[in-house]
């Protein structure tokens, strides 16, 4: 008799999220950059077969610290077939350093690792991958280093560049409330009190699709590797909060706009049709200032890459087959 | 006989691949079973029903990667599906099925296949058929091995089958699979089944689909196929399996909660075949594992003998 795990057995029955799963490509190179004492974990994969010859480089930049690199699980072993590969956690997750203040998880310090991990790795220019708030961090790079960066690919952004709509607002995530439900859950009383129970929420409300119970198992146990106060930083710290050209700017519409008029490069935006994170009308309105290609996903999440990832994989390597030197 | 017209089916749009040829074999009693083909490559595999509970809708993890290869050839077993339903127990025998098998190698003109089958519907079946038909079967690949009577069955079956006839004050757990539950809320017996037999983490769509394939189907197709008669002895069952000669593989889930790995080692030992267990999995490998359901089949079919060569 042969004996053969089920492909879904989880890791270790006791404690299936602390055990890294097993990956369909490990990293050809890994390593660590320091900046104001911070270190930032990268992994790289080399292309098995460089399509373009040129040596083309996908940076995937981290998101929002409730997740880590491993977000990419389904992107990295399709797109290091034809290109190489970069994917950094972002800090406060992952092997990335947990600093304790608020100023070291500004957008801008997400934006300089990302530099610095191109640095790190000798690589002039990338095609920059960036979902939700790495789509904001994404944004900000093309804008302001428009050398660095040959194409933007964003997921789901967080960019709120839509004309905003009246209505009401969820209370202070710092306002102590009597419950916590729903969306109330995002509250941070509540992490401190139950942070398994919001990451629960959160990935619920970002894997809307019926069928997602492993996607949100997953990004569940990727939050499990950082802590409340960790992730309190992350939110409180400066996110597209002034206007390059526009300092007095304080509308998040405003700012958006005019870090996107920056950008030059060619770009592509993906968003989901029901993303119950960030509103789909900013997904289409952020296309149509960078002048993108636009890809909605009907009923999509917050998170195709996780939910459909060949549908979202094929969109990304029929785009950068598009480009300039791009060829087959 | 009397039978009934199958409505629409559930989930049917949207194929991964369409069949090259639908059409309607007859059995040797006039039931009429419908069949697909896909592919024109050699050796054609076929991919038995479990039927009447599900239909052959049961294979779509499996029919676009084997048609790349091979000529695929499904069908609906009676009772579901596209095929008849008759609603009297005498049309569930066993032997009807495997005349079933029988009728569809006929119209698609298939002399010789490899046959592949979950449980009872699939497993024994081919069995049973490649006993009697050996110059017809190239090899089985037996899913979630069924072959009654090798060993005791689950007890949840023995416990749901001495109360099945009986009015429960009560629809609990497997005392949903009762007659008088079917008739109020058959829908609910099948999802409740499905979960069970689909128990792992992460196969909430592996048991929306076979629910809705059980609800295509017929509740009196379903009862009359309960009542039908079985009535093969322990010695025939394994006398039967040991007159099998053709290639075998058996592949089974270590928490299968239909049937028992101790029937997938037992047929093992008659037959000679490996056995592949796939720990931790339950009864539905090829719908929830489609990927190492599909790796497996290919190499057993790769590994067969080519045509000419001594067997």
């Amino acid at each position: 008799m042969v004996t053969v795990p089920s492909p879904d057995a989880p890791a270790s029955a006791s404690s299936p999220s602390r055990r890294e799963q097993s990956r369909a490509r490990y990293p050809d190179e890994t390593g660590f950059i320091e900046r104001d004492g911070v270190r930032v974990f990268w992994d790289r994969y080399r292309a098995l077969r460089d399509e373009t010859g040129n040596g083309r480089t996908i940076l995937l930049m981290p998101t929002w610290s409730i997740v880590h690199s491993r977000r990419w699980k389904f992107q990295i072993p399709f797109l290091a077939r034809h290109w190489n590969v970069v994917a950094f956690d972002g800090r406060g997750n992952g092997r990335s350093d947990r600093p304790a203040d608020e100023a070291a998880y500004a957008d801008t310090e997400f934006v300089a690792d990302a530099v610095g991990v191109l640095d790190a790795i000798g690589v002039e220019r990338a095609v920059v991958v960036g979902l939700s708030m790495g789509g904001g961090w994404g944004l900000r790079l093309a804008a302001e280093h428009p050398d660095r960066v040959e194409a933007l690919i964003l997921e789901g952004a967080a960019v709120a560049i839509a004309d905003p709509v009246p209505g009401k607002r969820n209370p202070p995530a710092d306002e102590a409330l009597d419950e916590y439900e729903g969306w109330g859950k995002y509250n941070f009383h509540y992490w401190r009190q139950n942070y398994p129970d919001f990451a629960a929420f959160f990935f619920g409300e970002c894997l809307s699709e019926p069928h997602s119970t492993k996607g949100t198992e997953d990004c569940i146990g990727w939050a499990l590797e950082t802590d409340p106060e960790t992730l309190i930083l992350t939110d409180t710290a400066p996110y597209l909060s002034s206007a390059p050209s526009d300092p007095e700017a304080s509308e998040p519409h405003v700012i958006a706009r005019a870090f996107a008029a920056r950008v030059r490069c060619p770009s592509l935006v993906i968003h989901g049709t029901d993303d119950h994170i960030v509103s789909f009308r900013h997904g289409e309105y952020l296309a149509t200032a960078l002048g993108a290609r636009f890809q909605p996903i009907g009923g999509g999440g917050h998170l195709p890459g996780n939910r459909d990832p060949v549908r979202y994989n094929l969109l990304l390597r029929d785009f950068i087959r598009s480009l300039p030197g791009g060829s087959r | 006989m009397t039978t009934v017209a199958p409505p629409p089916l559930s989930n049917d749009g949207g194929r991964a691949r369409h069949p090259d040829r639908s059409d309607v074999a007859t059995s040797s009693d006039g039931v009429r079973i419908a069949f697909e083909v896909f592919g024109s490559g050699d050796p054609t595999l076929v991919l038995l029903p479990s039927a009447p509970i599900i239909h052959s809708r049961q294979w779509k993890g499996q029919v676009p990667f084997l048609s790349r290869h091979w000529r695929v050839v499904t069908y609906d077993g009676r009772g579901n599906g596209r095929s008849d339903r008759p609603v009297d127990p005498e049309s569930y025998l066993d032997e009807r099925f495997v005349d079933d098998l029988e009728a569809v190698l006929d119209a698609t003109g298939t002399d010789r296949a490899v046959l592949i089958g979950l449980c009872v519907d699939g497993v024994w079946r081919s069995i049973r058929f490649a006993a009697s038909n050996r110059d017809r079967v190239l090899g089985i690949v037996g899913f979630a091995v069924g072959v009654p009577r090798l060993a005791p069955p689950q007890p949840h079956y023995v416990s749901a089958g001495q109360q099945f006839d009986d009015e429960l004050p009560t629809s609990d757990g497997w005392q949903k699979m009762n007659r008088h539950h079917w008739r109020r809320d058959y829908a609910d017996f099948a999802r409740f089944f499905f979960e069970e037999m689909a128990s792992e983490p992460h196969s909430s769509k592996a048991v929306e689909d076979a629910a809705g394939w059980a609800t295509d189907g017929s509740i009196d197709a379903m009862l009359a196929n309960h009542d039908a008669p079985f009535d093969m002895t322990l010695d025939e069952i394994e006398a039967t399996c040991r007159s099998v000669r053709c290639p075998m593989l058996l592949v089974h889930g270590s928490e299968d909660t239909c049937q028992s790995p101790a029937r997938a080692h037992r047929l093992a030992e008659l037959t000679g075949a490996p056995l592949v267990m796939v720990e931790g999995a339950d009864h539905m490998i090829p719908g929830r594992h489609p990927v190492l359901a599909n790796l497996i089949i290919r190499d057993f079919v790769t590994s067969l003998p080519t045509e000419g060569t001594e067997r």
